[in-house]
């Protein structure tokens, strides 16, 4: 039997490309989404339970009542970058060692200014707040709600790859399409659209700039620095003199938050965890944002110290940021254009006074600025060691 | 006439046939790398990065991992995240001191430093000091108190070990404390404080090494068991019969600096002329300007002779020589010359030498001027006569138990193998080592100890000069100080903390008028590191007793082979033999790491057909030869601190242990032995030979002169250099430096090749550990080797050492070839290595005339086939932040520590002013112990390094007439100068 015959009684043959892709979906799809995973029953609570809490935590219940559901303050999907409120599984979490009546005091006489007033007027059954307790003590203990991962990119390139070779074939051996441009303008479509993916993720690779990850506290950089008017320095009190800028100690924090234990936006819930953190020894987990490439040495203190860049210079208006996120790309042609256009504070700056011939050529008149450049500054070894 | 070096006999013998034999080598070794060991080739090796490459196409889409950040929550004020605090502590382990400052990162101490406030160690270090921070993060070490091997309690450990004590005080058992010298004040008067509580504890010191024969000699003729100060500074001629004292003798460090700096021709013009009479060539040896084979057997006569020809010349009568050595005229005409400037010294156990010595200082007048009493050295005191008696009870079952401290008999006693079946059979013993040892592992109870920087401590080197140790760090295990287990046990509940702070309230304090607060007082010693008391009084009185006995009992030198036992410089009693560093270190005259080995006489090898690496069996022992020129005679040398079998996974059986062929007698241990049998074998051994695989082709390299042409013509042996000047013209525009500059002066005069500023840019550079296969096949990796050069005789030649670096060229070679531009020039004259360029092509490597640049050619870190400190997660707590570390397939090379140097110029800055001229210090600068590196600013006319070598780049202002550069005719223009080495010969 010849190739082409086992193809015909098998398949159909252009639909094989098609058959491999939806292998490859399959195969790279995460396992939760093909089988549903019973969850285990606690003692007490039974599954039944938790579906019905999970139900009214969502609003899907019809029940009576004059607000909206859970899930619209809560949001159950981790990333809640832009919501003020605490998610659903930072509520699972803080409230899962802690029995019914904490839980019930906690919804329906919250203390918190703005949690009072948008929890007023709330009606619940005992038995309602006893199953979104249960949902909420079960999603503490399986974690958070998945999100899908991404494999949109990939599966698009993956996806072009077998048109790429379809057409290929096609052009090559198949020969069945009667207009030859079609499979030409295809795999120059394919190919050209790959290429443009690697070459967008090659550059990419390693940059995070508009990085904004969720942080453990909802810390927003627009209040304390934009509101209140806080100086940068103020927290990372290491920025002038060393390498690093400084993450604040919650010692620091507490200077403040010691009387400060509700805020405008996010209530109390985010101070309470600087409160707890002091109080449990346990420090907070910041996700950092600026990560330089590998092989990089950079010292905050040369340029704050020395060169007194304004901070707003390399991080943006971090004043107007809730959510803290990377304002440069901190590429190395980035730092190479700074270091070319930046003047040095050639005469005030007793260090420079080494640099006699400069200043000599500056006094007759050669070169009128120094810049950064001109002192090596765009020596390999100034940051790469 | 030009002096001919040679590197090895091989190459001396025929340079043509061992260069082909190199090449051959070399080919071969390349040959397998690219057919690969297993047959894969070149071919495969595409296939599979075809597949490599697909692979890295689709992961390069992936997102980077998220980092956290996670800050303090109450941050200690004087830390500071990203800057290194320094504090100021005190080393001492295996007899050797040293004051140091630590370097502390981020709370993990990651560099130690000399401290140059101390009178003993003056800023320097040696090998062994800088490798010890690797010590604190051993995986060897225990993790808590033992009991039978198990983990236990504190608690139960102290009630157990009280009762015990108690028990045997009760029935009048003796119990012994076997600790080594102990110069720490405080815990002297701990231990004092246990004899006191109980009586039936006798406390032995015991040194692996010890120096019984000084102390017994000292004895009768001074009166007290004292080592004295000895001022290699001040003498003109100094005299020493097999005194290692620039190696491993007592105060290495401390003599290096005083004996460098009374030879320092930079800025004096003087220099002291040194006699070394000696059989194996030792690190002292090869730079006397004098150098004298003798067998350990003839030390005796060789000292009786030295003392009649000195009595001839005060003009009595006296015996005619019996050893043999007819130069020893010309060393006693050369004391008598310069009475009260002269030093002899002896390493010799025998009290009767040493009596000799000190008849023979005492005749010139040394006592009191080059030899003084007021600051007696310390640290080994230990006479041996209560260690035999102390095996004897041991053996013989009379003894209730023991309390060891920081001693390892059962490996580094000759008897240690009876003390380890005696051991078993006592009702206590207790061990207080960090870390397993032969001894520990088989005693009852380990009361784990701590690491030095995890401790409190002080100590008292020399007499009134004192230092503290403090902790730079948590104990990272729960061991719990020595000290303070004394202490507990003694049923004082004291911290040794407070114990010792008051030690120093009522002892030190009243000491001093300066301060008359304690607090101010103990805070300035703390931080200073060193505080300095006042010296004893008087000259101790000398009498000649015995001495008559000592000269009647010298006899004829022995005939037949002698092998001597010596320390090295690297893992000296075999204490630090677990720590990769110093295991991978190159012994300085053999240049072989990884082994020990015997060394032998070059005509003897030659006449028998033995050559490196050939095994032969001496007393029964097989061991791997090296044909070491300058080898006495029918001696042999073997070094001790090998062979250790419980000191962790990298120590353990490396070489083999001759401890065990030291001569013990009730009197005095001696390291050699006469009468030895020898018989060749067929066998081979393959040894870790570093020497040969840095050709520089016979070009004059190491330049030397003697002291006399030096008066005369101060660039006496560098007159080549006026010809290469003279044709120092380039098509290419002379290079310019608007800033700094960078450049090192090296003066070849001052170095002895200690091996320091090896192991402290190993550490300050993360430079990996890359085995004894791995040197094999010339790829070790350290950025600062030490060549060392032979000329002459080769059965007493002279030797130069050369520390050769990156040499930082204005002209670089390496820098034109690379195709990835990973390599170019720095505005300050650096010549810059970027590791995330670097694609490993070698170009550089391969056309560097000084073969300076090394290559990755495997992943040495976090590799289970490089088990060494990098491939856990404690060992790589000692990496140095500042520096990357590098991955397989990249070149890495000297950078003269440019972390250092943005680090003090960023200081600078931000305090707007100039950089001050030493104030920036590469690690082989910082601790050298002879103060052979200089390194600043050429571009600063009045720096230290602009007067010695001058601006490299302009050949009118060449520096000191002695500097010169490494093939210099070749207009490569180095930043780093050489001065010619002088010898201070008599002819």
């Amino acid at each position: 039997m010849k190739y082409a015959d086992i193809t015909k009684f098998w398949l159909p043959r252009h639909v094989l490309p098609f058959f491999i892709f939806i292998a490859g979906f399959l195969l790279l799809m995460p396992v939760e989404v093909l089988g549903d995973t019973e969850s285990q029953e606690s003692h007490s609570v039974s599954l039944a339970d938790v579906r019905r809490g999970e139900r009214f935590f969502k609003g899907l219940l019809p029940f009576n009542r004059e607000h909206q559901a859970c899930a619209s303050c809560h949001n159950l999907s981790p990333t809640d970058t832009l919501n003020w409120n605490p998610s659903a599984y930072e509520l699972a979490q803080k409230f899962l060692t802690r029995d019914i009546n904490e839980f019930r005091n906690a919804v329906m006489q919250p203390s918190g200014a703005k949690m009072t007033a948008s929890h007023q007027g709330f009606v619940l059954e005992d038995e309602d707040l006893g199953h979104i307790k249960a949902y909420l003590d079960d999603m503490a203990m399986k974690g958070p709600e998945s999100t899908k991962p991404t494999f949109f990119n990939l599966l698009i390139f993956l996806g072009l790859g077998l048109i790429l070779t379809w057409a290929l074939v096609e052009m090559l051996f198949l020969r069945k399409i009667r207009y030859k441009f079609i499979p030409v303008l295809l795999f120059l479509g394919a190919f050209g659209a790959q290429a443009q993916m690697v070459i967008t993720d090659a550059i990419r690779l390693g940059r995070q700039k508009a990085y904004a990850p969720d942080q453990p506290i909802k810390f927003s950089h627009a209040v304390h620095v934009g509101e209140q008017g806080i100086d940068c320095m103020y927290c990372h009190t290491t920025a002038d003199h060393s390498k690093s800028a400084g993450l604040p100690a919650t010692d620091l924090c507490m200077n403040c938050h010691v009387l400060i234990r509700e805020g405008t936006n996010s209530g109390k819930f985010e101070i309470a965890k600087i409160i707890e953190s002091h109080e449990t020894g346990d420090p907070i987990e910041w996700t950092r944002i600026h990560n330089l490439p590998e092989h990089v040495f950079f010292s905050h203190a040369v340029h704050v110290g020395a060169a007194k860049l304004d901070c707003a210079s390399c991080h943006g208006p971090v004043e107007e940021m809730h959510v803290m996120r990377q304002h440069s790309d901190l590429s190395m042609g980035w730092c190479v254009n700074c270091h070319r256009d930046t003047q040095v504070d050639f005469n005030d700056n007793g260090y420079y006074d080494t640099y006699i011939k400069l200043h000599e050529q500056m006094k007759a008149g050669e070169i009128d600025t120094i810049r950064a450049v001109d002192t090596g500054a765009n020596d390999c070894m100034r940051c790469h060691y | 006439m030009e002096t001919k070096y040679w590197r090895s006999l091989e190459e001396r013998n025929d340079p043509a046939t061992f260069r082909k034999s190199e090449i051959r080598a070399e080919y071969e070794h390349k040959k397998s790398v690219i057919k690969g060991e297993n047959g894969s080739s070149r071919r495969d090796f595409l296939k599979a990065f075809g597949f490599t490459i697909g692979g890295t196409a689709l992961l390069a889409s992936c997102n980077r991992p998220v980092e956290k950040a996670i800050p303090y929550l109450i941050k200690p004020e004087e830390v500071t995240p990203g800057m290194a605090n320094y504090y100021a502590s005190t080393f001492y382990e295996g007899n050797e001191y040293c004051s140091i400052l630590v370097k502390v990162r981020d709370g993990r101490p990651i560099k130690i430093e000399g401290n140059d406030l101390s009178p003993v160690s003056r800023k320097g270090t040696s090998a062994r000091v800088q490798a010890s921070v690797l010590n604190l993060y051993d995986d060897a070490r225990y993790k808590g108190p033992l009991k039978d091997k198990e983990p236990v309690t504190w608690e139960i450990l102290d009630k157990e070990v009280i009762e015990s004590l108690d028990q045997l005080n009760t029935e009048n058992r003796k119990v012994v404390l076997l600790t080594p010298t102990v110069i720490s004040p405080a815990f002297r008067e701990v231990i004092a404080g246990l004899l006191a509580t109980y009586p039936n504890i006798e406390w032995v010191k015991y040194d692996p090494v010890p120096v019984s024969g000084i102390l017994t000699a000292n004895s009768e003729s001074f009166g007290s068991e004292i080592i004295p100060d000895y001022h290699f500074d001040k003498a003109n001629i100094i005299v020493s019969f097999n005194a290692d004292f620039l190696g491993t003798w007592l105060s290495p460090v401390e003599y290096t600096k005083k004996y460098s700096s009374g030879r320092d021709l930079t800025t004096g013009r003087r220099m002291s002329r040194h006699y070394q009479l000696e059989a194996h060539m030792s690190v002292t040896g090869a730079n006397a300007d004098i150098r004298i084979p003798m067998k350990p057997s003839q030390e005796s006569a060789a000292l009786a002779d030295l003392y009649h020809e000195l009595l001839r010349l005060s003009g009595s009568t006296a015996e005619s020589g019996k050893s043999g050595i007819d130069e020893l005229s010309s060393v006693a005409s050369d004391l008598w010359a310069n009475k009260g400037l002269g030093i002899v010294v002896s390493g010799s156990n025998r009290k009767e030498n040493q009596l000799i010595v000190n008849a023979i200082n005492e005749m010139l007048g040394n006592h009191g001027s080059t030899i003084t009493f007021d600051r007696p050295l310390l640290t080994r005191q230990s006479t041996v006569a209560p260690m035999e008696r102390f095996i004897g009870e041991l053996t013989n079952g009379s003894l209730g138990g023991v309390i060891l401290y920081d001693v390892n008999p059962v490996y580094d006693h000759p008897k240690g193998s009876q003390i380890a079946g005696a051991l078993k059979n006592l009702s206590l013993s207790v061990s207080m080592s960090d870390r397993p040892d032969e001894t520990t592992t088989l005693c009852r109870y380990n009361a784990t100890g701590t690491h030095f920087l995890e401790s409190w401590g002080d100590a008292e080197p020399k007499a009134g000069f004192y230092s503290l140790t403090q902790p730079v760090i948590q104990p990272l295990f729960d061991g719990r100080q020595p000290e303070e287990s004394l202490l507990r046990w003694s049923r004082n509940s004291i911290a040794y903390y407070d114990y010792l702070k008051e030690f120093w309230r009522a002892e030190l304090f009243p000491q001093q008028t300066q301060f008359s607060e304690f607090n101010a007082f103990w805070n300035d010693s703390l931080q200073k590191g060193v505080f300095e008391g006042p010296a004893l009084s008087s000259l101790p009185a000398y009498n000649d007793l015995n001495l008559n006995e000592a000269l009647q009992s010298v006899g004829k030198p022995s005939d037949g082979w002698e092998l001597i036992l010596y320390e090295t410089i690297a893992l000296g009693n075999g204490k630090f033999a677990n720590n990769p560093w110093l295991q991978e270190l190159p012994d300085p005259m053999a240049k072989i790491s990884w082994d020990n080995f015997v060394s032998v006489p070059v005509e003897w090898a030659d006449a028998n057909g033995v050559e490196n690496e050939s095994v032969i069996v001496v007393n029964g022992i097989e061991m791997p030869v090296f044909v070491q020129p300058g080898q006495a005679d029918q001696t042999m040398a073997v070094a001790l601190g090998y062979g250790r079998t419980e000191a962790g996974k990298t120590g353990n059986n490396i070489g083999f242990n001759v401890f065990p062929l030291v001569q013990a007698s009730s009197e005095d241990r001696q390291f050699w032995l006469p009468g030895v049998t020898v018989e060749t074998t067929t066998k081979t051994y393959p040894l870790a030979l570093s020497q040969t695989h840095h050709s520089m082709e016979g070009r004059p390299i190491a330049r030397e002169s003697t002291f006399a042409e030096w008066q005369l013509n101060p660039s006496a042996g560098n007159e080549i250099r006026e010809d290469h000047i003279k044709h120092s013209t380039t098509l290419y525009e002379k290079p310019d430096y608007p800033g700094h500059h960078w450049g090192l002066a090296i003066d070849l005069n001052a170095c002895t090749g200690c091996g320091n500023c090896t192991i402290s840019c190993q550490v300050e550079n993360n430079i990996p550990v890359i085995g004894k296969e791995q040197v094999r096949n010339r790829r070790i990796m350290h950025w600062i080797r030490i060549d060392r050069y032979y000329s002459g005789k080769p059965q007493n030649p002279y030797v130069s050492f050369q520390p050769v670096m990156c040499q930082q060229c204005d002209n670089a070679p390496c820098e034109n070839v690379c195709p990835v531009a990973a390599t170019p020039h720095s505005d300050e004259g650096l010549n810059q290595m970027a590791y995330n360029r670097c694609v490993g092509t070698r170009y550089c490597l391969n056309n560097c005339p000084y073969r300076v640049r090394r290559f990755n050619w495997l992943k040495f870190v976090k590799s289970d086939k490089f088990d060494y400190h990098t491939n856990s997660d404690l060992g790589r707590m000692v990496l140095n932040p500042d520096v990357t570390v590098r991955s397989r397939g990249v070149v890495e090379k000297c950078t003269f520590c440019v972390q250092r140097i943005q680090d003090k110029k960023q200081t600078a800055k931000i305090e707007g002013r100039p950089l001050q001229d030493g104030e920036i210090e590469p690690a082989c600068v910082q601790s050298c112990p002879s103060s052979a590196l200089v390194f600043g600013d050429m571009n600063d006319k009045t720096s230290q390094v602009f007067r010695l070598i001058g601006k490299t780049t302009d050949p009118e202002i060449p520096g000191d007439p002695r500097n010169y550069h490494l093939l210099e005719e070749l207009h490569t223009l180095p930043s780093v100068g050489y001065l010619t080495k002088i010898r201070n010969t008599n002819t």
